[in-house]
């Protein structure tokens, strides 16, 4: 049996190496085997009763129905091949057909414009290569075959790396076409923030993409705001059409991203929901933790209001746990409750004289929601911000923009090891914030309760943690005190799930974060679901976004079915970033010299006058400049269980 | 140092230069069949890919940026079996009969399938007919010998911006052929410029007028300008017979660069009036005689000589036409201040 089974995968893409059989996948979900596999680098058997052909027919069939039509092998080739395929399939194959099948596959593989062409006739190439007598022994038989059942998918690098997977290609053609409304209802059916995403997400799909093997990666956060502002612009409301209506309601607490995600996609579903917030406006940290100079609070606004055309009702002001318990919410009659509260408390320093209460010192959630509230006090001119990540970079931001005039950032590790957006830190420079690398806050220095001072001691970095990243160790007798007037810790946030949720009803863990399961998002009660930061820690939008999502589907199978089980398409939306569809060592066969389009920008010294929006707006010509870089990198996955 | 090597040759280039570009300058020859470029419209077709050293597929000219040390070959023996597989597929899609088509001698596809020496057309999938449109009165459409080029999408929506042919874009299973995926006119944005008609390197659109009228080799292009406004576009008059068969627009000359509007494209039938005027005419005894050109302008002159002398100049004034080129309406002005000595002078600045 085993000296059947074989794999091709990782012999195409150069630079790839091929991975050897047993290091591949075998399992597709649990309990259930993962028997073939064909994609854009091959394919992989573990099982010898696939009928490989036929499934190469599927494959094929697939790959004809994805092709876009616009280059012409890959549009006839494919239908060529399929056709070919469905003949021998029927048992009325011959044997010449297979070297024309053959010469067809190299030819769409060699010339195709994009990636489905380039990509979908390798596993048949690989086949004929390696097992022509299975072909050979259907023509022979002259007896149509069984059609067996396969799972298939589509992706590409950047939609695997969106934690919502997005389908950007589709959407980036859309915009090079001028089909400007189109492409945000292509960005509607993963995303239902596409302004805010548009603005300030972190952007792993600009990462993975693989035009940076070419010249440089696609602007594609800056092409969704583009689509989003042209909408904007227009006054035109977005085309959005709820399902048939749903006679059970769902209760969401929290109206963050997830929260607000959730609720679109049930109204899209059908179903009302109500969301229970704490504050008196939506979009959670979204909106107190982002400065309005990278979010202006109206976009975050009137994309939220349109979740409530949707059929969603926002109770503003409603601490659940206090105000209502969960009890209460089933009691009203919700079928299904959703939880999204975020992580909106402040990691603690572990640092001397932190919780004195001193004037002068507030943590950086607490001094962005204040700012968000309205809040411009001033404390002296020497700020001093804690930390290394996008929130330390939102306070320094906003300070500058305060009015303090000597703006200072302690990191305990270098520049290298930042986890801020390389762009957000670039961009704090500019506007004239003072870094200080390898330095770590040992105590708070007050006088009459009022800060005056940090001491601080230098740091070195050890040998690799957990996270890959160098440690940083204490400088012994290396303290010194930096003098400044107002110290913002923004090092890290916390989950405090057990406010919310009593404890014994739904387990909550350690770190008071809501486990949920990672593909349904369901708790260990089977009518509640999580997602977002209370569950994962402090992490992305466009993860919270995903969440919420995912959620929505879940609760809605729950709520029609009573249970929540993964779908074939999760699994193998698991399947192939197990693979990996982005490979940073491929090397292209061609060099471009385009550069990656950046939206104008305020000069610095004027945009720290203000919290005005830094980023201008980009034009269509630019737009439809950028978007015709995209290599469009589709590939096609399928499996057979 | 921006140097490559074309088919063996050492050359140098510009950077910026794509393989087709830097090969036209060298006298190499790569086809072409959907690169349009007034509209930078390209990579469609995968006729023009080359050998290039080091890649792992064949390569677009037309797309692929020329690159400091490459090494390309463009008529390897891959590239010209792929080219000849490619134009085989492309026969088989569709109805190329050359003895029904308007196109014939004049074809990109027929060109090229003459130049590698197809002889048959293999197609194992089935080809199902696809619509005609004969909606209009100056354009026939086709779509049995529409390669999908796209040359006419971009044509009308990035030449002459008029968004008229939608881009056919959606994946297959949404849109399916015959219909779908087609580049059907939207004749609720369409002017009839015909740009598409010029665009097309088949026989799938082409003059309605002309029908029937001439083959290709028949005709003898003649250069002319415009008539109509004074913008001068350059015309190729396609005559057999002393008879317009059709115009196109002059493709490398200023100041339309081959582009046209209906008027210019399609309203040369007035030429052919029976009630053109051949003569000046004179009117007399309520009635209008033949006159010698002679004859006319003597009458006019005297006329306006008499009128200065009784009223003065400014009692005369002129309306130079817009249909005139610049130089004509130039002189007539000059003509008006300096020998008539009046500034009554005007020009209707439309057709």
């Amino acid at each position: 049996m085993t000296s059947q089974t074989f794999s091709t995968w990782g012999r195409w893409v150069v630079g790839h190496e091929q991975v050897p059989q047993d290091k591949l996948p075998s399992e597709f979900a649990k309990n259930q085997p993962l028997k073939a596999f064909m994609g854009w680098d091959g394919l992989f058997v573990h099982d010898t009763t696939v009928n490989l052909v036929d499934m190469a027919r599927a494959y094929m069939k697939l790959a004809r129905e994805e092709s876009c039509g616009q280059c012409f092998p890959c549009r006839l080739g494919t239908e060529d091949m399929s056709a070919i395929l469905d003949g021998i399939c029927a048992g009325k194959g011959t044997a010449a057909e297979l070297d024309r099948l053959e010469s067809l596959a190299r030819l769409v593989s060699q010339t195709a414009r994009c990636d489905i062409g380039q990509t979908a006739p390798r596993p048949l190439l690989d086949l004929l290569q390696y097992r022509r007598e299975d072909f050979l022994k259907i023509i022979k038989n002259k007896a149509p075959i069984p059609t067996g059942h396969y799972i298939a998918k589509v992706t590409a690098p950047c939609t695997n790396a969106c934690p919502s997977h997005v389908n950007i290609p589709d959407y980036v053609e859309k915009i090079r076409i001028g089909r400007w409304d189109q492409a945000l209802s292509s960005i509607r059916n993963d995303c239902p923030l596409p302004g805010v995403i548009g603005r300030v997400c972190v952007r792993p799909c600009e990462f993975n993409c693989r035009r940076q093997h070419v010249d440089s990666g696609i602007a594609i956060r800056a092409l969704k705001r583009f689509a989003a502002d042209t909408e904007l612009a227009s006054g035109d409301e977005p085309c959005l059409h709820s399902g048939p209506t749903k006679d059970k309601k769902v209760a969401i607490i929290g109206a963050g991203p997830a929260g607000l995600a959730c609720a679109y996609y049930l109204g899209l579903r059908g179903y009302a929901s109500t969301i229970f917030e704490v504050m008196n406006e939506p979009g959670g940290m979204t909106a107190v933790g982002i400065p309005d100079y990278r979010l202006p609070r109206d976009i975050l606004r009137h994309e939220a209001n349109q979740v409530k055309k949707l059929g969603c009702e926002i109770r503003y002001g409603v601490n659940v746990g206090v105000d209502i318990t969960l009890k209460d919410l089933k009691l009203q009659g919700y079928g299904a409750i959703f939880v999204g509260v975020g992580a909106p408390e402040a990691s603690k320093m572990r640092c001397e004289g932190e919780d004195a209460g001193y004037k002068g010192f507030m943590t950086g959630v607490e001094f962005l929601r204040r700012i968000a509230d309205g809040e411009q006090s001033v404390e002296g001119k020497k700020f001093l911000a804690i930390g290394g990540g996008n929130v330390a970079m939102d306070c320094v931001r906003s300070a500058l923009r305060l009015g303090y005039t000597d703006v200072n950032l302690i990191y305990r590790r270098t520049r290298a090891e930042m986890p801020a957006d390389p762009v957000e830190i670039t961009e704090a420079e500019e506007e004239g914030v003072k870094f200080h690398f390898l330095v770590a806050p040992l105590k708070i220095i007050a006088e009459e309760g009022k800060v005056t001072g940090l001491e601080c001691h230098r740091m070195e970095l050890g040998e690799p943690d957990a996270s890959g990243r160098r440690r940083p160790v204490v400088v012994e007798g290396s303290n010194f005190i930096i003098e400044c007037d107002f110290i913002v810790p923004a090092i890290g946030q916390v989950c405090v799930v057990d406010c919310v949720l009593p404890p014994g009803e739904v387990e909550i863990s350690k770190w008071k974060t809501l486990p949920t399961d990672e593909i349904t998002r369901r708790t260990n009660q089977p009518s509640i679901f999580g997602g977002g930061d209370c569950v994962t820690g402090p992490a992305t939008l466009i993860a919270a976004l995903a969440a919420g999502k995912n959620a929505a589907r879940f609760i809605d199978q729950f709520l029609s079915s009573g249970t929540s089980t993964p779908e074939d398409c999760d699994y193998m939306e698991r399947l192939i970033s197990k693979l990996g569809v982005f490979n940073s060592k491929e090397k292209m066969p061609y060099k471009d010299s385009k550069t990656k389009l950046h939206p104008p920008m305020m000069e610095p010294e004027i945009r720290i006058k203000s919290f005005d929006e830094a980023e201008g707006k980009i034009n269509a010509a630019s737009a439809t400049k950028e978007a015709s870089r995209c290599l469009r990198c589709y590939r096609i996955a399928m499996a057979a269980v | 140092m921006n140097t490559m090597t074309l088919n063996g040759k050492n050359i140098s280039f510009n950077p910026g230069d794509t393989i087709l570009d830097v090969a036209q300058e060298n006298g190499v020859e790569i086809p072409t069949l959907c690169y349009l470029q007034a509209a930078d419209h390209k990579g469609v077709c995968r006729v023009c890919v080359v050998e290039v050293d080091g890649a792992d597929r064949l390569l677009p000219a037309c797309a692929t940026p020329a690159a400091d040390g490459m090494v390309v070959e463009t008529h390897s023996e891959l590239v010209v079996q792929t080219r000849k597989m490619m134009l085989e597929l492309l026969l088989a899609d569709g109805d190329h009969n050359c003895l029904f088509c308007e196109s014939n001698g004049d074809c990109k596809l027929q060109e090229l399938v003459y130049e590698y020496g197809i002889k048959d057309a293999p197609r194992t999938a089935t080809y199902e007919p696809r619509p005609i449109d004969d909606a209009t009165p100056m354009i026939f459409r086709d779509f049995n010998k529409c390669v999908l080029c796209g040359r006419c999408v971009a044509a009308c929506n990035d030449v002459q911006c008029n968004d008229a042919i939608p881009f056919p874009y959606g994946r297959r299973e949404e849109k399916p052929l015959p219909t779908g995926w087609l580049p059907l006119a939207d004749y609720d944005h369409c002017v009839h410029c015909g740009e598409c008609i010029q665009a097309c390197p088949v026989g799938a659109i082409i003059e309605k007028k002309a029908i029937g009228q001439a083959r290709s080799w028949e005709m003898e292009k003649v250069r002319s300008t415009c008539p109509y406004c004074g913008v001068g576009c350059q015309l190729w008059l396609h005559v057999k017979d002393d008879r317009i068969i059709k115009v196109t627009g002059v493709e490398d000359g200023s100041p339309n660069k081959g582009r046209l509007c209906v008027k210019g494209r399609f309203g040369y039938d007035f030429i052919y009036s029976e009630e053109r005027l051949k003569t000046p005419l004179i009117r007399e005894n309520g009635g209008f005689r033949e006159a010698s050109w002679d004859e006319a302008l003597d009458l006019v002159a005297n006329k306006f000589k008499e009128i200065i002398a009784t009223h003065g100049p400014d009692a005369i004034g002129g309306v130079s036409c817009s249909r005139s080129i610049n130089e004509d309406s130039y002189n007539m002005q000059k003509f008006f201040r300096e020998v008539l000595g009046t500034n009554n002078i005007d020009n209707c600045a439309r057709t």
